[in-house]
């Protein structure tokens, strides 16, 4: 039983790491429908550059993880608009747009893995007092990303409600042309939701390296599918469903990896399964069938 | 000399193998659209089967570990490679083909194959770990006694033979009436089953053909190496198959054969011909990342691939009877018609509003007609978005043989009314009848098939099908349109082909439109798509037409000429609901019309008795 409260402990982490991951990712999604396969990559360059940070700028771990959030922003914005979105204007289909993020993915693990070879790295951070709540134990910097990706959660939540920013970017959302034709600047809508993506998919990247201990430049790439099992549990573009899909999967898959860690990641994957055989569009079908009708 | 004779045999075993993979990826993404990202799945879980079905039972002294050991004779494990894939692909794809949009399919895919791989280097009962099975008997190699260079072309040879069946089987397949069904889903999901295709259904089949194709594919491989290890079998290895095809051109089997040629032949086996320049691990992730740019030079610079998918001019093969009277004679479409010829009802013309430039005629419209009309009323229709309702209980009943019009102002539920109706969306509550039948809830493909046909408010033309094979894509009851009648062979679907292409042809003839019958339909105006779909919509055998919008986006020339085709099937007696906002058009053509506002119905009515309805007056100034 104990052993069960102690991993609903590392559960949470895990799923404060996911819930960023799939935020991010769904958050993207949502507003520009791209099933962005390289979001992986992104969040593994910012663990390099949060590393960067800490060993030849001996920055402490927290701005590191804000250079790497910062990084995130660059890259994903670069990303969408060096490459997406010269495609999308050239009209090339929802399929061809999957392969060319897998393009993207895969030019971005394997010039990493150039520059980093093949082996992994570490922060080298100090072990930390252990704290015990509710027979749950973290140390400090895990009770931090808790903290961290609750914080960056409520940050979202308020700019969704009261920021015009945020306005715009659920009406984009839910329908982009006629957000265009009520005069919403979509194109900077856009380009809001790609920052936005790459913060969280930076502070993500940065925090799984901590959580991991270790990390190369496949790490990023190979979360990527708890974290689409996540944003699909809550219906794919629903940043609030993506939360609840990154808590379910990660409490479930940390107590299951009790009893078989290989299990970790057939759990998410289950659920995902599950999930597509309930409701094959996720969750909360009905926003996104109004999306699908406006795109369609 | 000898070396050389046998790495060139190795090498054409390894394009055999590879374009026998690449036939069975590109029925799947080039023809279906089915993005299986899990393709190297099928091919390792091919050649594991392959292994074991030919190895004797494992060995216990051995550290050796499996599953069956059956010690088949050859063909019999490729065989048994070939229905465990197909077996997989069913079962993958009875979920992963579930959600209707493809990058979801692609991804659960991968997600599969991700899985499979850890669970596969993981498990020691079944598939040894990560060391794999080695000592995996060579078909004949022992009876033969060719020693090792005969035996590598002996293999050359068994391969091309394999390759040889492959080829036949594939090319018979695409180049079917099913084909032509995948093809169309390919280019518009929604569009195809309005018309009458169980989408999921019809993936489901393509992709597990693809997948008896490449466990077939990865069996030969392991019969010839005699080796199987899950490391070589990397997820990434799928992607590498996809850039083969979109190199070489999706949907053309000469185009697959040229990509497993070009990119898992040269361009992977290059760097053992380059000088070495840096350690092995960059050399690999460089080839990687140049995978990755190759995928985008070719999206961006030649998506169709080097040798794009063949344009089938489908009018060279229409009957020669059709062709030249229909063009001259519309009286030839007539007869076409005169099965049905008693639903043709005479109308008073007066009635009516001003007649547009066309003449009018009491012919119907090539085959609108042939099917009878049915009765449709819904009651009580609900459904509702995010907490909106679209439509709120919404009751009416369609005169049958009439053209009735649905108007409204925006947002009113008007296309939502259509979609519920033809099953693209479930209604939260009430009824649909056809013919005083329940039917709500079925989805689309069978409401399609049970007549009721929607055309859309967004053109949704089969993009690279041609005019042609628009129109033959949507028709009903094709012996070849199935993957049985495929496999049957061209002489079985030839005499309803022909027949089809007959009718066909006098609907483009009726429309003016023979002279773009082999022109990609994504290629047409705005206007002309329109056409096409509601010659489509006809070849579908409706018996109540619901039409979104169809003067949306077209020229006034144009819409005089639509509004004479709708005029002319509401006189040959088809029941038609059509939603427009052109209301001079919705006066002319339809004989009552149907209010709503805010998901309720508001009035029903002429034009002109509505006119003077103050609620439905304020209502569109309203909206």
């Amino acid at each position: 039983m104990s052993q069960i409260v102690l991993s609903l402990g590392f559960g949470l982490v895990t799923a404060s790491i996911l819930a960023l991951g799939a935020v991010g990712f769904t958050l993207q999604f949502g507003v520009t429908n791209l099933f962005n396969l390289a979001f992986g990559e992104t969040m593994t360059v910012s663990a390099f550059v949060a590393y960067l940070a800490m060993v030849s700028l001996h920055w402490n771990l927290w701005w590191a993880m804000a250079a790497g959030g910062a990084a995130g922003m660059v890259l994903s914005l670069l990303i969408s608009r060096l490459v997406y979105l010269p495609f999308l204007r050239r009209g090339t289909s929802q399929f061809a747009m999957v392969m060319v993020t897998v393009a993207v993915s895969f030019i971005l693990k394997n010039v990493l893995q150039i520059f980093s070879g093949a082996t992994y790295y570490s922060y080298q951070l100090p072990p930390e007092r252990p704290i015990r709540i509710l027979g749950m134990v973290f140390d400090a910097r895990q009770l931090t990303i808790i903290g961290l990706a609750a914080a960056s959660l409520l940050g979202l939540h308020l700019l969704f409600k009261y920021t015009r920013l945020g306005k715009a970017m659920r009406a984009t959302s839910d329908n982009g042309p006629l957000a265009r034709s009520v005069g919403i600047p979509t194109d900077r809508v856009v380009s809001a939701a790609w920052l936005l993506s790459g913060l969280f998919a930076g502070i993500a990247g940065v925090a799984l390296a901590v959580d991991l201990g270790t990390f190369g430049s496949t790490t990023g790439g190979s979360y990527l599918l708890p974290i689409v099992a996540a944003a699909v549990f809550g219906s794919v573009g629903e940043p609030y469903g993506a939360v609840l899909g990154a808590l379910v999967i990660g409490l479930a898959s940390e107590v299951a990896a009790n009893y078989d860690p290989q299990l970790k990641d057939v759990v998410a994957f289950a659920i995902l399964v599950l999930v597509l055989l309930l409701r094959p569009d996720g969750l909360r079908a009905g926003r996104v069938q109004m999306r699908a009708e406006v795109t369609a | 000399m000898s070396a050389f004779l046998s790495y060139a045999a190795t090498l054409l075993v390894y394009l055999g193998v590879n374009t026998i993979a690449c036939w069975g990826l590109n029925l799947q993404f080039g023809v279906g659209g089915v993005m299986n990202f899990a393709f190297i799945l099928y091919q390792a879980m091919g050649a594991y089967i392959t292994a074991v079905l030919t190895l004797p039972a494992a060995a216990t002294q051995v550290d050796e570990r499996y599953i069956l050991g059956w010690h088949l004779p050859w063909p019999l494990p490729l065989a048994g490679a070939a229905v465990a894939g197909a077996a997989l692909a069913l079962a993958v794809g009875s979920f992963a083909l579930r959600p209707a949009r493809r990058d979801f399919q692609a991804t659960v895919m991968l997600v599969v194959s991700i899985i499979a791989a850890t669970l596969v280097t993981s498990e020691q009962g079944w598939f040894n770990g990560s060391q794999g099975l080695f000592g995996i008997p060579q078909p004949f190699a022992a009876s033969l006694g060719l020693g090792i260079d005969g035996y590598y072309w002996f293999f050359v040879a068994v391969t091309a033979g394999a390759a040889l069946v492959a080829l036949l089987g594939t090319d018979l397949i695409t180049s079917s009436p099913w084909a032509r069904k995948l093809r169309a889903m390919r280019e518009n999901a929604d569009a195809a089953a309005a018309l009458g295709v169980n989408v999921r259904a019809e993936s489901i089949k393509a992709y597990v053909i693809g997948g008896a194709i490449a466990a077939v594919s990865g069996g030969l491989l392991v019969e010839f190496i005699g080796a199987w290890s899950p490391a070589a079998w990397g997820t990434g290895e799928t992607f590498i198959f996809f850039v083969a095809i979109i190199v070489g051109g999706l949907g053309n089997n000469f185009g697959a054969f040229l990509g497993a040629f070009l990119v898992l032949g040269v361009f992977l086996e290059l760097p053992t011909y380059l000088p070495q320049f840096a350690s092995a691990n960059t050399e690999e992730s460089l080839q990687s990342a140049a995978i990755g740019v190759l995928i985008l030079a070719f999206l961006w610079f030649r998506p169709q691939g080097i040798f794009p998918e063949r344009r089938r001019r489908l009018s060279r093969l229409v009957p020669a009877g059709v062709t030249e009277p229909v063009v001259t004679q519309p009286t030839v479409v007539q007869s076409a018609a005169t099965e049905s010829a008693a639903l043709v009802r005479d109308r008073p013309q007066e009635q009516r509003g001003p007649a547009g430039a066309v003449p009018r005629t009491q012919a119907p419209a090539a085959a609108a007609t042939r099917a009878p009309s049915a009765r449709l009323a819904v009651s009580e229709l609900r459904r509702g978005f995010g907490g909106v309702n679209a439509v709120d209980r919404l009751s009416f009943e369609l005169v049958p043989g009439q053209a009735t019009g649905l108007i409204g102002p925006n947002g009113a539920g008007k296309s939502t009314a259509l979609k519920l109706i033809a099953g693209a969306i479930a209604p939260a509550g009430g009824q649909v009848l056809v013919d005083g039948t329940d039917v709500t809830g079925q989805p689309a493909y069978k409401m399609a098939r049970l007549g009721v046909i929607r055309t859309f408010q967004h053109t949704s033309e089969f993009a690279k099908l041609t005019v042609l094979e628009n129109l033959i894509a949507a028709a009903p009851e094709q012996p070849g349109g199935t993957l049985g009648g495929a496999l049957l062979g061209r002489r079985h679907a030839r005499a309803r082909q022909q027949e089809l292409l007959g009718e066909a042809w006098a609907l483009l003839a009726d429309f003016q439109l023979t002279s773009l019958a082999d022109t990609y339909a994504g290629r047409l105006s705005g206007g002309q798509r329109r056409l096409v779909e509601i010659m489509r919509s006809l070849m579908a055998r409706p018996r109540i037409l619901l039409l979104d919008e169809p003067m949306a986006g077209v020229n006034p020339t144009l819409r005089l000429t639509i509004e004479e085709h709708m005029k002319r099937l509401r006189d040959g007696g088809l029941t038609m609901l059509m939603v427009e906002h052109e209301l001079g058009s919705v006066e002319r053509v339809c004989d009552s019309v149907i209010v709503m506002a805010q998901g309720k119905l508001l009035a029903t009515g002429t034009m002109a008795e509505l006119r003077g309805n103050q609620e439905v007056v304020s209502a569109y100034l309203a909206g």
